[in-house]
């Protein structure tokens, strides 16, 4: 018989490197990351009695973590992070030896640069696999306005990555 | 470059990226555990238990074991929902979000119930012990349950566990998280107050309140 602890865990823990994915691309440093994926964590510990069981556990997890993130008082706070965050530098002088490597730091430049809905939206759907109304269940907005982000985004990634595209392609 | 091409060159870029979790894991378990605790702390937490003991004992021996502010709600709900006296309601649910803020219960609060599926009918404030509470009225079917909402009070002793008691006919279940207080009453069925309590906590826990 599991204790109610090692069943949280059981099915909890194993989401872990996915919020923690998501969360680097939504805090400005990575201990702040950090923080949001215990704070959603210990949040989904405190109230895994509310949990159905059979429910989609991923999408209840992402939930907490994105209103934990949106939370009031720390909006501010995040908007003021992001705002004095400065994107790494990426001169055309700088040493970049793998091709690889250029492509993953352009893409993480651009995903940055996306405004933090259409990051969110991006993420969720695009590396996270969900669908638009999971997507929509778990920001709490209707599936149209994650229909609209992500085709903003989508497009916003394309002008951005465009002369890495052509590079790609030559 | 096509959706399906972009999409593909984000997620390869994104998930190509090695993640240790082991530490940030064995943090989250120890918080959870709270296992680890340093010498002082150890003391102070003997102590507390010894206190929290002595008052077990005491209420064990000489009190009620309902807090008082459920038998407060027990008695509120009895007066003012199953015997109807007619007071005044907001029935507005921007109103009584409004009503909410004033009294520093977050006005996601209302929004998270609302997802629980059970209908919100009326609000309106009360007094329970001398304390304001935000008093919510909701129906399921034929029940009706009355909701009490008030900021996380610390000094209420109860934790994020759903706990259940009963005072006369009503049929409580409790809890505490991080910023509210709330007392889920229903009239005769325990299941139903316990089952409206978990749909409640599970909304405020993914609203992280």
């Amino acid at each position: 018989m599991l204790t109610e602890q090692e069943q949280f865990e059981r099915i909890a823990m194993p989401h872990l490197a996915a919020l923690l994915r998501v969360a680097r691309r939504l805090a400005s440093e990575p201990a702040s990351a950090e923080d949001l994926v215990q704070e959603t964590m210990l949040l989904a510990w405190r109230g895994f009695q509310g949990f159905e069981p059979g429910t989609n556990v991923r999408a209840w997890l992402f939930r907490i973590l994105f209103n934990a993130f949106y939370g009031e008082g720390r909006r501010a706070q995040r908007a003021q992070e992001w705002m004095s965050q400065r994107p790494a530098s990426h001169s055309p002088a700088s040493t970049v030896v793998d091709a690889k490597v250029q492509e993953a730091v352009e893409i993480a430049e651009a995903l940055q640069a996306l405004a933090t809905e259409q990051r969110s939206v991006l993420l969720l759907c695009v590396v996270e696999g969900f669908t638009c109304q999971e997507a929509a269940g778990i920001l709490n907005v209707p599936i149209g306005t994650v229909m609209s982000r992500l085709s903003r985004a989508r497009q916003e990634l394309r002008t951005r990555l465009a002369p890495l595209a052509k590079e790609a392609y030559r | 470059m096509t959706d399906d091409e972009l999409d593909q060159r984000v997620r390869a870029s994104i998930l190509s990226e090695e993640l240790d979790t082991a530490p940030l894991e064995r943090s989250i378990r120890a918080r959870m555990s709270k296992r680890w605790m340093p010498r002082w702390a150890v003391a102070m937490a003997a102590g507390l238990a010894l206190i929290v003991a002595g008052g077990f004992a005491y209420r064990q021996l000489f009190g009620s074991r309902t807090p008082p502010v459920c038998v407060a709600a027990a008695r509120d709900h009895s007066t003012e929902v199953a015997n109807g006296l007619p007071r005044e309601w907001l029935s507005d649910v921007p109103a009584i979000q409004s009503l909410a803020v004033k009294h520093g219960i977050p006005a996601e609060a209302i929004t998270a119930l609302h997802a629980t599926g059970y209908r919100l009918e009326r609000g309106r404030l009360c007094f329970l012990k001398n304390e304001i509470f935000l008093h919510l009225v909701y129906t399921k079917g034929d029940e009706v349950f009355s909701v009490y909402l008030r900021r996380r009070d610390p000094e209420k002793g109860f934790g994020p566990s759903i706990r259940e008691t009963s005072f006369d006919t009503e049929e409580l279940a409790y809890f505490q998280t991080n910023r509210l207080t709330a007392v889920f009453v229903d009239e005769q069925s325990k299941e139903e107050a316990l089952a409206f309590a978990r749909a409640g906590l599970n909304s405020f826990t993914v609203a992280a309140l």
